[in-house]
């Protein structure tokens, strides 16, 4: 008896959502599989690659992400150099200075980089703020109106502001709304219910459902994502059908084995190494559990990402 | 008469109008350009009204056809609530007027009309409540401070003000900072002025509530549910404001007056209330604006920091002792009439009176209304009392109901906190945590010795005594939904607890009376009503609405849970449960073990192992997680006999549910003593032994129906 | 479907004679239910129950064994798709791959590299388990033979990849005791690679040139009697493996269908040859979708770090968190005059919580007793993380090795500050701030 390929068909799908205005978008999503199974039906969209920048610049990079913007002084310029890596989607710029236990810039002078660097690329943009859910309430409101007519994904709305951002970015500006929960499938489901209360439209919500560094506590990662898609798909809850993006490189560039130095470290061999395999291998662990975006910051990760990526279509 | 009235108004304002347009195409042409400066929506009301952008003169005058079409005067409400509407969209077309060529009519302190940009702004404090209302006063306050009064009573609430007419010049009188960065917003001196509210309002409708221009119920039902604009009208109030007001009033903006001539009452829409002072709290009440409260007043600090702080003997400065004297703390549900918001009251002698180290008296009744509000909320608030007083830097409570204790150091009391600031406390945090059931609340606390005795004995007491006999009473029959609680999907995926009154959730932590409050108090969170209206099998406590939730809420993991069987479909575990009871084939019964027994049972299994295997959302078949208290539940297995299949139970488990289970034996099978039949591990770890105890005390399980 | 407990009950003697180990039938039921057990234990079962228990107990996917000793490893023997259903079983495996195609020096190389990567985490050792030795095209049976013996020097368990029947049988000759896998067999050469193989008694690697001659050969080989199989899912691209590897895991868990139940070989050398950044994306794509053993040109620390947390994580029971064990970690350089801070024994929390405070760069020990592997919260509820069991443990193993008396607890857990000032006399407790995230500032200000 020959074998009998039994396609796993869902009568549901991903909603697509395209971030972008112009010549240049990228859509996300619109999937009715679960992550690469092409097998089992065609694949609408591919998953997308970002590449992160900070409004940091290049403080504390490592020195292969240094190498590749060499040359690079004004955000402009790194912009430019980020949105033509090999592999990249779309640019995605955290304001991580505005964390008030950081460098606690103020909000005109991240609303400048953010004015420069969409100024300086045509790329599609995420802004991600600085993670502090009173000053992101500020923040964030103020980077969707700035960017009116750009169709930027807004990372993101928590529980705790989705009010502010949610009603800014989704309603006000007309950008995308990222809703971020803590990798648990009921406190996303909630979340992305409370938004569309608000009134903003259910395509254009994008969710983080939470992300982690391979090696830590991943396994929630894994199964929040598994279930989210499962219950997407196989039980069309149109309350979990948002597209996922997860910024990874924020959780891998921080961690021991991706931070510490040759000089601490010697037997662990090189940083860079080190660095960028965290990178990779969380980001596929990522994709391959549903994320149907991932933020990357190494030139090298993107590059291998996305030819994986591809090579999966 | 009023309707008459607002006829009179709409008619002379649309005369008015009508007159203007005519002169002003007479002058300029049918092709003149008419239109508020930064605005996307034309003429905003009557675009956001009719769908139809007007920008010409000529345009205008055709529009002016489409409103007279309006004016309908068949006598009934409706009929006059739309010729408010017509009035306001010709006040519109007067203003629009004012800016022919680019003019620019209004000057400081006056904005007229509003732009885009700063609805956009508006927009989103107003959705996340930071700006909870917008007030729009119109005419002259009596004296000129009693309406700036009113206005900073307003602007200290956070809640947009705009002014219009009489008022402003009040208000510069007094020398009030206006401006739009301090939240007060003088419109214009005309009465058409009104107008660039209400355009602010429509617009918001179509920028935020996705409203189709045009949709004229959409637009009327955002307006109404989602801008929490009110009006408040001084005297004299004449027919074109009355007109003016009922356009307000169709747009779901309650107006109140102080006007007392020549007007009734229209109740929740035209207020009648003689005392300027009374404006603020009469308006959020009609508007159901809640304001949050950001910062307790009380002189120390407050925050979960203190919540396990202690104060020791020698560090107190007085002791309030449930069991020594007569204390008490409640909940009580008023009407809405009866509680005065944020009034706090002191019975008896203050802190300050009694000797350092001295042991009192206390007791505080929370008295709270609300249209959402029910008595059955009353325990789950109380219950965060032990909590809320916790938190207080400096203070420590212990207890509940009328046997708390409550001790005040000494440095909180340095720190001046009196016996008023239980009330703050409580106040603040009721109103905050329970904002979706409470509108109103006001505390009194009570010192006086007397005072206590009486409110333990003939107010807290028969409460506490009713609260318990319709726990009793309440059982899975005498109610109509369910719970669902999800709270432990986090590490348990497709765990779902059915919470019923005679079944709590397995944790032990959440009655059906929890979870109801749960799910008011938090509609999108973890407790959803289940209906129970298609049984399918009484005995074994199976619904088609139960399985269809089930399924739902586990993400299809779940197809089928009965309510009442062990050994069919049993409700799943996630594993916070108490007990777990397993079946003991040898003697037909079952073994409960609780989590905090760490030996052997007799079904060769501790109870890690039987926890291992009930665990994690799955159905195991003769095994089931529960709380303590299900054990002495009529509903405990009911479908395979109930607890008279209880055989083997640790001796500290079975002290614990003794009465209530030998309550219930005695009930269901009149047998008394039940649990001397009951074995425990003084009594046998091993099936063999069990079996023997229970055949010498003749153990009903042992001649029950096979269970497998 | 799978019996549950009581099903199997019935079928049990119901003697309690606890020759399986077990006290009670009860208990053996419920364990054969779960799996922990074979039905085979029970010395006393009928023949009829047996029968009829053994094809529903069956599990749908085997699980084979490789390796001897402390290199023994089970691959297989999953029963659930997702790890939320049911924990998966058997770890992923590594194989660092070595070619007959290789000069001697870069061979020598890799055999100095491998043994570098050795360590501990959370209890587990972490090291490339496997070696795969390839035999390329044009090899000798010598030169393998040899290649081999290197490799068997290691110490590792082998995966021998060859596909010549002859060659095999000369390497496995020296090696065949450690239990190697044979992977080779495929349409052409099946019959002779099974002798090979079973003579060896080794389990024999299967591979085809798509899933459906990888089906058939499988199905020849249980027909010829072997059921000791892997199979090699690697296609001709990367699209391909990643089809095979799901769709032959899917066909057996979730379609029941028993060839495709055995455990997969991924080799990522094969489809991304000399790309180790594509293998190292490929080892944690086949980590999480179904690859029992994953071949990799290298496992250097790089490759290490990312991918052993990946796995332990995957790979954790969803019931049982993971733990750290009880102890005084010091921080950031903490010597015995450091604060003291204290949290959970949770995974999760633990990792969580000293990210943070090394984030801080100030010394502190970070204590840890046990606190039933539970979250801050929840261990809280559950009387384990208490006033008594974070005192007897400060009492008994902190105060003889730290002089600090300053104890830094989770803001969760404010509640408790009375009871342990109470039941640790001369300590300062501080109450922390509720989330980890507000470390760094919390110890910024306090120093302050």
């Amino acid at each position: 008896m020959p074998f009998n390929q039994k396609p796993q068909k869902f009568n549901a799908k991903i909603n697509t959502v395209t971030i972008g205005s112009g010549d240049k978008t990228v859509s996300i999503g619109g999937n009715s599989t679960f992550p690469f199974y092409s097998f089992d039906a065609p694949t609408a969209n591919t998953a997308k690659v970002g590449v992160e920048i900070s409004d940091m610049g290049l403080e504390g990079a490592s020195e292969g992400i240094k190498a590749y913007y060499e040359g690079a002084t004004t955000m402009a310029e790194i912009a430019q150099k980020a949105a033509a890596m090999e592999g990249a989607d779309f640019v995605a710029l955290v304001l991580e200075g505005g964390d008030p236990n950081g460098e606690n810039k103020s909000v005109e002078e991240l609303i400048a980089i953010v004015k420069e660097v969409a100024d300086a690329v045509d790329c599609p943009l995420v802004v991600e703020g600085c993670k502090n859910v009173e000053k992101d309430a500020e923040l964030l409101p103020k980077v969707a109106e700035v960017l009116q007519g750009r169709n930027v994904l807004i990372l993101s709305e928590k529980e705790e502001n989705y009010k502010a951002i949610g009603a800014a970015a989704g309603l006000a500006y007309n950008q995308i709304v990222g809703a971020e929960s803590a990798v648990d499938i009921n406190l996303a489901k909630q979340l992305n219910v409370v938004t569309t209360q608000l009134g903003v439209n259910a395509q254009k919500i994008v969710m983080n459902v939470g992300s982690a560094c391979a090696g830590y506590g991943y396994e929630y990662v894994v199964s929040t994502m598994d279930r989210i898609k499962g219950a997407a798909l196989g039980q069309n809850d149109n309350m979990l059908q948002m597209p996922i993006i997860t910024p990874v490189a924020s959780e891998t560039w921080g961690v021991k084995e991706a931070s510490a130095s040759e000089a601490d470290m010697p037997e662990w061999g090189p940083q860079d190494e080190r660095g960028i395999d965290m990178e990779i291998m969380t980001a596929a662990a990522d994709l391959a559990a549903g994320s149907d975006a991932v933020i990357l910051r190494h030139p090298q990760s993107v590059a291998t990402i996305s030819k994986m990526i591809k090579a999966l279509a | 008469m009023l309707i008459n009235r607002i006829f009179s108004g709409n008619d002379a304002v649309f005369g008015l109008t009508e007159q203007a347009v005519d002169g002003a195409v007479r002058q300029h042409g049918a092709d003149k350009a008419v239109g508020f400066p930064h605005t996307a929506y034309c003429l905003p009301c009557y675009y956001s009204v009719t769908g139809v952008k007007v920008k010409t003169l000529g345009e205008m005058k055709e529009a002016l056809g489409v409103i007279k079409t309006l004016m309908t005067r068949e006598h009934e409400l409706n009929d006059a609530l739309m010729s408010g509407v017509a009035t306001a969209l010709c006040a519109e077309f007067i203003e629009a007027l004012k800016y022919l060529d680019g003019a620019q009519p209004y000057s400081e302190p006056c904005y007229g009309h509003l732009a885009d940009s700063i609805i956009r702004e508006l927009g989103v404090p107003l959705v996340t409540g930071d700006i909870p209302g917008v007030a729009v006063i119109l005419g002259a306050a009596p004296t000129a401070q009693e309406g700036v009064d009113l206005i900073k009573s307003y602007q200290a609430q956070g809640i947009l003000v705009t002014l219009v007419g009489g008022i402003i010049d009040q208000a510069a009188e007094l020398g009030l900072k206006m401006g739009y960065n301090v939240r007060i917003v003088p419109l214009g001196k005309d009465v058409t002025s009104v107008i660039h509210v209400v355009s602010v309002a429509l617009r918001a409708a179509l920028i935020f509530g996705n409203v189709t221009p045009g949709d004229a119920a959409s637009l009327i039902t955002y307006t109404s549910e989602r801008v929490p604009a009110f009006v408040n009208a001084f005297k004299p109030i004449d027919d074109v404001i009355l007109a003016a007001g009922a356009g307000a009033i169709k747009l779901g903006f309650p107006v109140i007056s102080n006007e007392d001539e020549n007007i009734v009452e229209v109740p929740g829409a035209l207020i009648a209330c003689p005392n300027v002072a009374d404006f603020n709290k009469v308006s959020l009440e009609a508007r159901n604006i809640k304001i949050k409260i950001t910062n307790i007043d009380i002189p120390v600090a407050f925050a979960s920091a203190f919540e396990g702080e202690i104060i020791r003997r020698k560090d107190m400065q007085v002791e309030f002792d449930g069991s020594r004297v007569d204390c008490a703390e409640l909940v009580q549900t008023k009407a809405m009439d009866e509680v005065e918001d944020h009034k706090i009251t002191v019975v008896g002698p203050d802190v300050d009176t009694f000797e350092v180290g001295s042991k009192h008296s206390l007791a505080y009744v929370v008295e709270v209304a609300g249209k959402k509000m029910q008595p059955d909320f009353e325990p789950v608030i109380e219950r965060k009392f032990h909590n809320y007083i916790n938190c207080i830097e400096g203070v420590y409570h212990t207890g509940q109901r009328d046997m708390f204790r409550i001790r005040i150091g000494k440095e909180a009391f340095n720190a001046g906190f009196r016996a008023k600031h239980f009330g703050e406390v409580l106040y603040a945090q009721v109103k905050n945590e329970f904002e979706a059931v409470v509108d109103k609340c006001q505390v009194t606390i009570y010192t006086d010795p007397a005072e206590c005795t009486r409110i333990r004995h003939e107010v807290a007491i028969p409460t506490f005594d009713k609260r318990d006999a319709r726990l009793e009473t309440l059982t899975d029959e005498s109610v109509d939904v369910y719970y669902s609680c999800i709270l432990c999907q986090a590490f348990s995926p497709s765990h779902v607890c059915v919470v019923t009154p005679e079944r709590l959730g397995l944790c032990g932590a959440v009655s059906w009376l929890d979870a109801k409050a749960t799910n008011e108090l938090d509609p999108a969170g973890p407790c959803q009503v289940i209906t129970k209206e298609r049984v399918i099998n009484e005995d074994l406590g199976s619904y088609e609405d139960v399985d269809e939730a089930v399924q739902k809420y586990s993400q299809g993991a779940l197809e089928h849970v009965t309510l009442y069987s062990i050994m069919q479909d049993p409700m799943t575990s996630c594993g916070c449960f108490e007990c777990i009871c397993g079946i003991e084939p040898f003697s037909n019964g079952v073994v409960i073990a609780n989590r905090e027994y760490a030996g052997m049972t007799p079904l060769g299994m501790t109870f890690p192992e039987m926890a291992s295997m009930t665990g994690g959302g799955v159905q195991t078949p003769g095994f089931m997680g529960h709380g303590k208290h299900f054990i002495g539940s009529k509903k405990f297995m009911k479908a395979e006999g109930g607890i008279e299949r209880i055989v083997w139970m640790p001796k500290e488990l079975k002290d614990t549910v003794a009465d209530r289970l030998n309550k219930t034996a005695k009930e269901l099978y009149g047998i008394d003593n039940f649990t001397d039949m009951i074995g425990d591990e003084t009594i046998a770890t091993d099936p063999e032994t069990l079996v023997a105890f229970l055949t010498e005390h003749a153990h009903p399980a042992l001649s029950m129906e096979p269970m497998m | 479907m799978a019996l549950n407990g009581i099903q199997i009950f019935k079928l049990t003697p119901k003697k309690n004679c606890k020759e399986c180990g077990c006290p009670t039938c009860m208990a053996f039921s419920m364990k054969v239910a779960q799996g922990a057990m074979k039905i085979e234990q029970c010395p006393h079962m009928s023949e009829e129950a047996l029968a009829s228990l053994s094809e529903a107990t069956a599990p749908p996917m085997k699980t084979i064994k490789i390796g001897t000793g402390d290199g023994e490893f089970s691959l297989g023997g999953e029963t659930v798709l997702f790890r939320h259903e049911k924990t998966f079983v058997s770890k992923t495996r590594y194989a660092v791959s070595l070619c007959t195609c290789m000069d001697d020096a870069a061979v020598e190389a890799k055999l100095a590299e491998i043994p570098k990567v050795d360590y501990e985490r959370i209890g587990e050792r972490m090291y490339a388990e496997l070696v795969y030795v390839n035999c390329s095209e044009g090899a000798d049976a010598a030169a393998y033979t040899a290649l081999v013996e290197k490799a068997a020097a290691l110490g590792r368990t082998l995966v021998l990849g060859c596909a010549d029947s002859e060659i095999a049988k000369a390497a496995l000759a020296v090696c065949k005791d450690s239990k190697p896998v044979l992977n080779g067999a495929n349409a052409s050469n099946y019959e002779a690679m099974n002798a090979v193989a079973t003579e060896a008694g080794v389990v024999l690697g299967v591979s085809g040139k798509d899933i459906n001659e990888l089906y058939d050969t499988v199905a020849a080989l249980e027909k010829l009697g072997n059921k000791n199989l892997v199979l090699d899912v690697t296609g001709a691209d990367l699209k391909e493996t990643f089809a095979n590897a799901v769709l032959v895991r899917r066909a057996a868990l979730k379609d029941q269908d028993r060839t495709f139940g055995y455990p997969s070989i991924v080799n990522t050398v094969k489809i991304a040859k000399g790309d180790v950044h594509m293998q190292a994306a490929l080892a944690s794509l086949f980590t999480m979708k179904y690859g029992s053993i994953i071949v990799m040109e290298q496992m250097t620390y790089a490759e290490a770090l990312p991918l052993y947390g990946l796995r332990q994580n995957v790979f954790t029971d969803p019931q049982k968190p993971m733990k750290v064990e009880p102890g005084i970690y010091p921080l950031n350089g903490a010597d015995e005059n450091s604060l003291v801070v204290t949290t959970v024994d949770f995974a999760l929390t633990y990792f969580v919580v000293s990210g943070e405070l090394e984030r801080s760069g100030v010394p502190l020990n970070l204590v840890i007793n046990d606190a039933g592997g539970l979250s801050v919260l929840t261990s809280w509820a559950a009387g384990k993380f208490s006033g008594n069991s974070i005192s007897k443990f400060i009492i008994e193993n902190v105060e003889p090795k730290v002089k600090c008396r300053k104890l830094l607890i989770p803001g969760k857990v404010a509640v408790l500050k009375g009871d342990l000032e109470a039941k640790l006399p001369g300590w300062e407790i501080i109450v922390g701030p509720r989330e980890a995230v507000q470390l760094v500032k919390f110890l910024k200000d306090m120093q302050a």
